[in-house]
């Protein structure tokens, strides 16, 4: 069985490999993997200590949370509707914004990068009040359209950022080849350009989604009974009486679903979109 | 019920029809899906004992904003009675507890009118009346018109909430439910140990130190340590003022004299001497559920938290509880808590909308629907933070009450008429930000930041600051 001290020397870095990354993934998803120990306890099973490896497991919670008196499914819908309006908008425009952004000799170009990124220096908390303000002038408080304009404002900036710096990588030359070919601005850019940044749209279609989904403050703030966002509701086990720990956890694992589904979906996509940047090392021009 | 549906559904439907056409399929969505607790009936022949029009506001829409609680739920599930009653639209929109505030201070403030009324926390009026954004409620009160006063009956309303209601002897708030501090203690331990509930808040912390057995996984006793103003804020007073202390010399906001360093002091040795690590960390739901695992001998908290630990489905120790006033401080006084969400009418509204709001809370603090929500309500939840002297000597009320342990009747009723203490926390418009300040004081000293005595005077040094404007 003797190997060569070469190979014997790659199995023990591999197995270091793995215990480290093992390790440093059992801490990350420690809380998840307890979350959903919880969601299958009884209420009083949750506080005992120690806590008890053996139970019997219960889908009450989870029935409790889908269709008890707290349901969440329409506060599902809900985040649903705000989060995939805000996406579809947000790259609609974010694209093009971030393409002239990108290619475009424009006047002005500098100021206008530097005005997209002043609007994320504000703290949010700083801007409920005024929002608050206009959504009620315009009779948008409490509703679909009023949530998703005020998302855009903290999404679009963000979007246009983000995707700029993958529109940068992609070569000029190729752009060039297209106008050889009587294309125009449009065409190039939906034929050329967009191909070569997919990874990058995926990667800013998931934070961007990510970012609507998990949003707290204005969901509280600026909605209401009509649109009440999964975040808000499941506050609802959390009342001043008591954490219902078990049910809590059921909800917040089922709001967890659709960012999981779509990061497994997207898997390829993000780690494409990851490294393109990072190993062509673009920069701003 | 079937009104307010199809009305949501309308309602979104018009949203539809103005926001984008693309989202329309999915905007309908929620309204397929409508959540809300289930209906139920509650007779309404007796309101006509009150000899008015309930009817004056008839096609009004309100809003009441309220938080996710069992009390509230329990009034959602009644409110169906009082749109058949007036013919107003009124639903309430749970909003978290910690947000809730912020919410009605926007609401007010930029004068929307978003929020009809709102569970409010007794220390806000100050603020409010302040800027007038609330109504004073003394002219409702006295209209023969919108109101039926001896059917309604305010002063059977517990004094020491209307007190906390009230700015200058007039009320601007309606309470609706509330509570009081009491003393809650594991009977078996303490016979075991041969102890009584104490009579002192020196006997409290001698009691906390004989059934002291970390090892064996019991702590002596808890109170709240998390910080904030409706937090440690609210425990800590009753011990200030237990100790003597007076929240004003003069004009002058004082929190650093020598009975608040001793009340202080007291806190912190014994939650550090007695109370299970993390307990800084603590608010009511942790210390509740704590006792409910049975590794607490005692905690001093609200009333109400024995609906958690009389919970035969949370809790291990039903059957072992006992429950006793306030232990008396060095001034020889005891004082327990005065919390009440009530109900004020948000100035920003229309005549007929205020006329309508009224009508609501006249309502929801009526012996009635008071009745209906709590002993009489059909579901295992029945609230015991009635707002009436009367229930509260009435047995259809204290009869299922009462098995929730030893002596838990006389002792929230005797903390309601006799500890209650309108001084209890220092009123004034700037409360958020003084609440806060004295939260962090407490915090800091516990934690070992700062000596209770540097922690107190800093909190002068800005307390000055922000009275000072």
């Amino acid at each position: 069985m003797a190997r060569n001290p070469h190979q014997a020397a790659r199995l023990r870095r591999g197995i270091v490999l793995y215990a480290v990354v093992g390790l440093l993934l059992f801490v990350w998803a420690f809380p998840i993997f307890w979350a959903v120990v919880v969601s299958l306890k009884s209420e009083t099973e949750v506080l005992a200590y120690p806590p008890n490896i053996i139970f019997e497991p219960t889908v009450r919670n989870y029935r409790d949370a889908l269709v008890g008196g707290f349901s969440i499914l329409p506060s599902f819908a809900t985040s649903f509707i705000i989060s995939g309006l805000t996406t579809v908008l947000t790259i609609m425009l974010a694209v093009p914004c971030a393409y002239a952004f990108a290619r475009l000799r424009l006047r002005g170009k500098k100021a206008l990068g530097f005005y997209t990124l002043v609007t994320q220096m504000v703290p949010p908390v700083g801007l409920v009040i005024p929002y608050f303000l206009i959504l009620n002038r315009v009779g948008w408080l409490d509703t679909y359209q009023g949530m998703v304009v005020v998302y855009l404002t903290f999404s679009l900036p963000f979007a246009i950022w983000l995707m700029v710096s993958y529109m940068e990588d992609i070569p000029c030359e190729m752009e060039e080849a297209a106008f050889l070919d009587k294309a125009n601005r449009f065409q190039a850019l939906w034929h050329v350009v967009l191909p070569q940044v997919r990874g990058g749209i995926a990667v800013t279609v998931i934070f961007v989604f990510l970012n609507a989904w998990n949003e707290f403050l204005f969901a509280v703030q600026l909605g209401g009974n009509d649109v009440r966002p999964v975040t808000v509701a499941m506050y609802n086990f959390v009342s001043v009486e008591q954490t219902l720990w078990a049910k809590l956890s059921a909800a917040a694992l089922i709001a967890m679903l659709p960012m999981i589904i779509i990061g497994f979906a997207a898997q390829r996509q993000i780690v494409k979109g990851l490294t393109v940047g990072a190993v062509k090392g673009g920069g701003r021009r | 019920m079937t009104d307010r549906k199809t009305n949501g559904m309308l309602l979104q439907r018009r949203t539809l029809l103005k926001g984008a056409a693309s989202g329309a399929v999915l905007l309908a969505a929620p309204a397929i899906l409508t959540r809300r607790a289930a209906a139920q009936g509650m007779d309404t022949s007796s309101f006509e004992n009150a000899g008015i029009d309930w009817r004056q506001a008839e096609g009004a829409s309100i809003t009441i904003g309220v938080i996710p609680a069992g009390y509230f739920q329990n009034l959602e599930a009644v409110l169906p009675a009082f749109s058949e009653l007036t013919g107003v639209n009124a639903r309430l929109e749970m909003t978290p507890p910690g947000q809730i505030r912020q919410k009605a201070v926007l609401d007010l403030s930029s004068k929307t009118g978003t929020w009809a009324s709102h569970a409010a926390d007794p220390m806000y009026y100050d603020l409010y009346v302040a800027n007038g954004w609330v109504d004073a409620l003394d002219g409702y009160l006295g209209d023969a018109k919108l109101t039926g006063q001896e059917w309604f009956d305010y002063e059977d309303i517990l004094e020491g909430w209307r007190g906390a209601t009230s700015v200058d002897g007039k009320p601007y708030g309606i309470p609706y439910d509330g509570e009081a501090t009491i003393q809650v203690y594991r009977k078996d331990v303490y016979d075991e140990a041969g102890l009584k509930p104490a009579e002192t808040l020196k006997e409290y912390a001698a009691n906390a130190a004989k059934v002291h057995s970390p090892d064996s996984r019991l702590w002596g006793a808890a109170l709240r340590g998390f910080k904030g103003a409706g937090q440690n804020m609210y425990i800590y007073p009753s011990i200030f003022r237990a100790f003597g202390g007076e929240w004003f010399d003069g004009d002058r906001m004082v929190v650093n004299s020598e009975e608040a360093i001793a009340a202080l002091d007291w806190y912190v040795k014994l939650l550090n001497g007695y109370a299970p690590p993390g307990v800084e960390n603590w608010n009511w739901p942790d210390i509740a559920d704590a006792f409910g695992q049975g590794t607490l001998g005692s905690y001093i908290d609200a009333h109400s938290s024995a609906a958690v630990i009389a919970n035969p489905e949370k809790s291990k120790v039903v059957g072992k509880i006992g429950f006793a006033r306030w232990p008396k401080g060095p001034s020889g006084k005891r004082v327990t808590s005065i919390w009440n969400w009530s109900f004020p009418i948000n100035a920003a509204l229309s005549e007929k909308d205020k006329a309508a709001t009224w009508l609501f809370i006249q309502w929801a603090a009526s012996k009635e629907t008071q009745a209906a929500t709590s002993y009489a309500f059909d579901g295992a939840y029945k609230r015991s933070g009635v707002n009436r002297t009367s229930l509260w000597q009435d047995e259809k009320f204290t009869g299922e009450l009462s098995r929730v342990g030893d002596n838990f009747i006389e002792a929230t009723q005797q903390s309601f008429t006799e500890d209650t203490d309108v001084d209890w926390r220092p009123r004034l418009p700037q409360w958020p930000a003084v609440g806060e300040t004295m939260a962090t004081a407490i915090q800091a000293s516990l934690v070992g930041q700062a000596s209770v005595k540097a922690a107190l005077d800093e909190a002068q040094a800005r307390i000055d600051g922000i009275l000072k404007g």
